[in-house]
């Protein structure tokens, strides 16, 4: 009797802890799990517009590898989420295309191929 | 078939899935051969799950409620996305884990160990596309071994109290994409696994055939989660001939000691080819020395590391339940064993966390927490293996 009374007591704190878990440390969203195996899933939890937005440029104009700004690039945030969130394009220094923020201003030499709301590619 | 053994070939089965599957995309062998490691892989769960289903039921309704939970959360933080899944993806694009031979985007430490990432990159290449959420699912599936395994050894009660402690210290850790949780599990299972076959004097394990073939898949899969995985292997290996020293019986078991040490090979192979490859480590740099004698003599150091790890409040309550469960039910030679084990790691975190490259209270808050998860699961879990018997009188 102990030991059905000492079982009941921890399952209950298994499903306390689990629901502890679901409901303040997942971050869980019904709209996630309703796609989770959509290609964009999750995505606008994860990352920021203008990341997102980068990704969606670089496909439409199918290119395989990019540049970024100065000012993207003093930004550790972007930067890093800007070559994760875009693979398999890569970040390469050389690159012709080269993106800005929507309100930075491009190099001289280069020249935009396409603005969109966060951001603008250009080709330099 | 009795029930432990049922268990003990699932988790034999599992564990070598799991080190096969990254052993194919180590030589980048066609995926149509990861696919079938990782149907191999669901199927053995399917056949867990659906023999006796009654059997275990606790522990299988809760994974599947973490499923669930895996497949809504959305991957923010900074690990899951910049190291763990990031790598994922690009094995996932690049068949192999030698992509990282030309140390694309370094911030994200390419000289890790990779096998949670390629297990999750192996889901991606069953589904056929990587996305933000799914891959996320092989890290919970990796949790699946060590934590069968211990069905074996727990009553129906005991068993229960032991997934409290897992849900209690791993957490969000289990489903989140981090790989510090299954650091913490591996360890703990890990350093159960080499107390039943070296430390402790007559058990029926020693002879124990899967047992042992278990242990080498848990000791290789814990050096190649995380570099933690490797250190955290090397003092279990340290406190035991430290204890067999000090039994007085050193040469007894030294030959099970030296062939479950090739569970070494497989890291020091990665940590090779990434030192021809010229990838190094973020903590190992020059200025490494110069970091530490700066901060050695600083008092406030010592305070805030140990403010950090004694006073994380999982720790602290883990370490109350150990201390209570040896108090309660004497057993010096666990006892000893485990502290030893604890009290190494924690010198050794003192000596990283003063010279991290990187500003001292960052490198604290942002790691501290998560790195002390494997010694609060190693205290509870021994502390419950403690009682064992105790609560059974």
């Amino acid at each position: 009797m102990k030991i059905k009374k000492v079982r009941f007591f921890f399952l209950i704190i298994c499903i306390a802890q689990l629901f502890y878990l679901f409901q303040y440390r997942s971050g869980f969203r019904y709209d996630i799990i309703k796609n989770a195996f959509n290609e964009d899933a999750g995505i606008i939890y994860s990352v920021s517009a203008e990341v997102i937005e980068s990704r969606k440029i670089l496909k439409e104009n199918n290119i395989s590898n990019f540049n970024l700004s100065k000012k993207i690039r003093e930004n550790q945030y972007f930067y890093q989420r800007f070559i994760e969130f875009n693979y398999p394009a890569r970040i390469n220094n050389s690159s012709d295309f080269t993106f800005f923020l929507i309100n930075e201003k491009k190099t001289n030499n280069c020249k935009i191929i396409e603005t969109k709301k966060y951001l603008k590619l250009t080709k330099c | 078939m009795t029930k432990s053994f049922f268990h003990e070939k699932i988790v034999l089965i599992l564990s070598l899935l799991i080190l096969n599957n990254y052993l194919l995309i180590s030589l980048s062998l066609p995926q149509v051969l990861i696919k079938v490691n990782f149907l191999f892989f669901l199927t053995t769960i399917a056949i867990f799950y659906l023999i006796n289903f009654s059997e275990n039921l606790y522990f299988k309704i809760f994974f599947i409620v973490l499923v669930f939970i895996t497949l809504g959360t959305p991957t923010v933080d900074w690990d899951p996305r910049s190291i763990w899944l990031f790598h994922a993806k690009m094995m996932f694009y690049e068949n192999s884990v030698s992509y990282v031979a030309d140390n694309y985007a370094a911030f994200s430490n390419n000289d890790y160990p990779k096998i949670a990432p390629a297990f999750a990159s192996s889901l991606a290449v069953l589904i056929g596309h990587w996305n933000e959420v799914f891959p996320k699912l092989s890290f919970l599936l990796i949790f699946f071994p060590p934590v069968i395994l211990m069905y074996s050894f727990f009553k129906s009660t005991q068993y229960i109290i032991f997934l409290s402690i897992v849900f209690f210290t791993i957490s969000k850790y289990l489903f989140s994409g981090w790989a510090d949780g299954i650091v913490a599990v591996y360890f703990g299972m890990s350093a159960f696994l080499m107390y039943l076959l070296i430390i402790e004097d007559n058990n029926y394990y020693k002879k124990h055939f899967v047992i042992n073939l278990i242990t080498i898949c848990f000791f290789i899969i814990l050096t190649l989660v995380k570099n933690e995985g490797t250190i955290l292997l090397l003092i279990l290996f340290l406190t035991t001939f430290i204890i067999k020293l000090f039994k007085k019986n050193t040469s007894k078991d030294i030959y099970r000691l030296l062939l479950l040490s090739i569970s070494f090979l497989p890291i020091i192979l990665w940590k090779y080819f990434c030192y021809i490859k010229g990838i190094g480590s973020a903590f190992i740099n020059p200025d490494l020395i110069s970091n530490l004698v700066l901060r050695l003599y600083e008092f406030e150091n010592y305070k805030l590391i140990s403010y950090f790890i004694f006073l994380n409040e999982k720790f602290l309550l883990c370490s109350i339940f150990f201390l209570l469960s040896f108090w309660i039910k004497k057993n010096v030679v666990v006892f000893s064993y485990i502290s030893i084990s604890t009290m190494i790691y924690i010198f050794i975190l003192f000596l990283i966390y003063l010279s991290t490259p990187f500003d001292f209270y960052w490198q604290l808050d942002s790691s501290a927490a998560r790195v002390v998860k494997s010694l609060s699961f190693l205290l509870a879990f021994f502390g419950l293996y403690n009682l064992k018997d105790y609560t059974m009188k």
